[in-house]
């Protein structure tokens, strides 16, 4: 043990000596221009600098808003395959009623990591990379807030990742000692609290540094579209993706904490002895009350920026304003409000008092409305407009058909009634997925393709990409409509295994079922491997974008602020005057004349 | 990937500037440390991830231009260690804090690495002030 001990000082010893060697080489660090309001230390101009180191180095250093949402980007996609790969591990178990390809612990392992990573590893970090490119383009600011917490807000995902995933690699090392959690994503204590596998514990951390991730982004998101717009983009006039960003920054700003707070409380239980979520010490009601007063809030987290994103690419493809965008404003904000009055919704049935149960029923049920706003606004949106069936289009599309699904069956669910008989089945999985693969998803996937030529500066493969609609319309509806079914012949979720008894439920019917489901995963991880090919592809042999306006939007007017900065782009790299780098890191002062121009005309120009 | 050049030669100092060390040595030091501390037995490794967490962190306030030099935020930083190593011990055994040396307890150990951390980030403050800011040959 003290040998053991004497190693890992030693190691740690190399590693820091390592590292101060490393940042030692960079020499003069106070060279940059400071932060803004930072006092004038190091203050010389940053006039016939180099912008960025080259190679590896410059992803490891960047501070530019726009290489961190890149990253963002790379790290989501990573964590979307290692979540699908999980679960098709998952479907292809459950396409026979025994344990025929792998054992309940394994498949238990399978479900908790497909979970975490799909939320908190793809879905928070994906939308992340879209709004670190592109809100500070759409609100004419030179970069984020604070541009160094963006970097570290970024930096804390991969290790939050190789914690959470730690089991895996851990398992066969240690003979199965330190093995992946099984608790599923809501960690319901007790029995969270009391698996000795220290695996456990390395998820909690794991979970918790992507907490510490999410807030710092959120609190820079908030900084950033309050002080950091340009002086034409006012709140009348800020565009609704950066809306849904703020309205999602705050709720982040007041469940994400609550996690936290609930993590360290559950590793105070495994590790220090306290008693917080003990049977008989605080409660195990306790942890669900917590988690899901932060857990209901995520689902709109989530959700939110996906409509903005919709709301915003949409009807650039209908060819008109989108409908009502004030009220589509107000619905974000009722939103955001309202999720934090659901959360016991997801405790129908732990025999809390009946007259809270009935409050949260209303509230539920009353957060529809703001719901369908935005649905009505979108169909209304595509009414007599001028409709262009592009890729983004077609996810858009997409998106709202399976949100009207997703959606109804989270009112259903809202019910009392309802939701006793259908608790913990099938048809809860099913309701979230649509929203979750249906909506999420998509609207990602219809933002990747329409930002595409930006970020890249070249065109996607366009028969491949509606390929990859089709498969992954079609997979989705196959697979989570299933799963509806499923919930409503009485499967309980959360199983790597099923038999019933006949007088239950239809052994056949059910089989059949998983079976139909497992077909539409294979449909759908088909969509998502020609996604993936089509966008690696395409990077490198895709005919390069030389038009500013590459969706030819300028016709009906709905050039937005994100194309004007890429057109302006673009006219600089045709060797216009201005060669290098005009947006200072800092928001210290911006050192050519003609480039304060021209990026104060982008914001002009927009409405 | 992008279309402007990322290097202008064109006279002045080559120094990069949308770039910072700091962030992700922020960021590894705060997930080493969390995972020093929770796991049992990875005692050192919670003294090296504090180390390399209060470090960064007092580079990278120093790099914003928020203080003139980084060593006494680094003292305070390690005194917060230590307040926070000294409270751990405090839980375990009260005001007896001589007795958590004889004591086997896991918590106990928690406590020293937090403190012993917080010792070592302490005397690095020290040194940085009177060691290598009084060396006339480090520039400002």
């Amino acid at each position: 043990m003290a040998g053991e001990q004497l190693a890992l000082t030693v190691l740690m010893g190399v590693l820091l000596v390592g590292i101060v060697a490393l940042v030692s080489r960079y020499g003069d660090l106070r060279s940059y221009t400071p932060l803004a309001g930072g006092a004038g230390y190091g203050g010389e101009t940053s006039h016939g600098h180099s912008e960025k180191p080259a190679g590896l180095i410059r992803w490891f250093t960047t501070v530019d808003h726009k290489d961190i949402g890149i990253l963002y980007g790379l790290y989501g996609t990573i964590a979307f395959l290692w979540g699908g790969a999980a679960v098709m591990l998952m479907r292809v178990e459950l396409a026979a009623p025994g344990f025929d390809v792998m054992q309940a612990q394994f498949y238990n392992s399978l479900l908790t990591s497909h979970g975490i990573t799909m939320l908190f590893l793809f879905g928070t970090p994906i939308i992340a990379a879209f709004s670190n490119y592109f809100v500070p383009l759409l609100i004419g600011a030179d970069d984020m807030a604070f541009p160094r917490i963006n970097a570290i807000a970024f930096w804390l995902l991969p290790p939050a990742a190789v914690l959470i995933w730690a089991g895996f690699f851990t398992a066969p090392l240690t003979g199965n000692e330190i093995a992946p959690a099984q608790t599923s994503w809501t960690m319901y204590t007790p029995l969270s609290a009391e698996q000795v596998n220290p695996g456990v514990d390395l998820m909690l951390l794991g979970l918790h540094l992507s907490g510490v991730s999410a807030t710092m982004g959120a609190i820079n998101f908030i900084a950033t579209i309050f002080t950091e717009r340009s002086e034409k983009v006012n709140w009348a006039n800020l565009d609704i993706f950066s809306w849904t960003i703020l309205t999602q920054s705050a709720l982040i700003l007041f469940a994400f904490p609550l996690l936290g707070s609930a993590l360290v409380m559950l590793l105070l239980d495994r590790n220090f002895g306290t008693a917080f979520f003990a049977v008989d010490g605080g409660s195990p009601i306790l942890w669900q009350h917590l988690f899901w007063f932060f857990g209901h809030p995520e689902v709109y987290i989530l959700v939110l920026p996906p409509m903005g994103l919709v709301s915003w690419i949409l009807p650039k493809f209908a060819g008109r304003k989108l409908f009502g965008f004030k009220f589509v404003v107000y619905s974000t904000l009722a939103i955001g409000v309202l999720s934090f009055g659901v959360w016991a919704h997801h405790m129908f049935s732990t025999g809390i008092d009946p007259r809270i149960r009935a409050s949260f029923m209303a509230v539920s049920l009353a957060i529809a409305i703001p719901s369908a706003v935005k649905t009505f606004n979108w169909i209304t949106t595509l009414w007599n407009g001028k409709i262009r069936l592009t890729a983004p289009m077609l996810f858009c599309i997409g998106f709202i058909s399976n949100f009207v699904i997703g959606g109804i069956t989270g009112v259903f669910l809202a019910a009392i009634p309802v939701d006793l008989v259908l608790h913990d089945t099938y048809y809860v999985v099913g309701h979230f997925h649509y929203v979750v693969m249906g909506m999420i998803a998509f609207a990602g996937f219809g933002a990747i393709y329409y930002w595409y030529p930006i970020v890249t500066g070249k065109m996607y493969q366009r028969t491949l990409a509606k390929w990859h609609f089709w498969l992954s319309m079609v997979g989705t509806n196959i697979t989570f409509f299933a799963f509806l079914l499923l919930g409503y012949l009485g499967m309980p979720r959360r199983y790597a295994t099923y038999n019933f008894d006949a007088a239950i439920a239809p052994l056949a019917e059910v089989t059949s079922l998983h079976q139909i489901a497992t077909v539409g995963a294979f449909i759908l991880m088909i969509g998502q491997l020609i996604w993936l090919w089509n966008l690696v592809s395409s990077y490198y042999e895709g005919p390069t974008v030389e038009d500013g306006d590459p969706w030819n939007l300028k016709e009906d007017g709905m050039f937005g602020r994100e194309f004007q900065w890429f057109e302006a782009q673009l006219a600089r790299a045709d060797g216009g005057e201005v060669e290098d780098e005009e947006l200072v890191t800092d928001g210290g002062r911006i050192v050519n004349e003609n480039l304060t121009a021209a990026v104060r005309r982008v914001a002009d120009d927009d409405e | 990937m992008e279309q402007r050049a990322d290097t202008d030669t064109g006279g002045g100092v080559e120094t990069p500037k949308k770039m910072s060390p700091w962030p992700l040595f922020v960021a590894v030091g705060l997930a080493v440390a969390e995972v020093g501390i929770v796991m049992e037995g990875l005692y050192p490794v919670a003294v090296a991830g504090l180390l390399l967490f209060v470090g960064s962190v007092a580079g990278i306030v120093h790099e914003a231009g928020y203080v003139a030099r980084p060593w006494k935020l680094l003292g305070a930083l390690g005194a917060l260690l230590v307040l926070a190593g000294v409270g751990v011990l405090y839980s375990q055994v009260g005001t007896d804090l001589l007795s958590a040396l004889a004591s086997d307890s896991v918590v106990v150990v928690r406590g020293y690495a937090i403190l012993g951390a917080g010792v070592i980030a302490v005397f690095g403050g020290f040194a940085g002030r009177f060691v290598v800011d009084a060396d006339p040959s480090v520039p400002e």
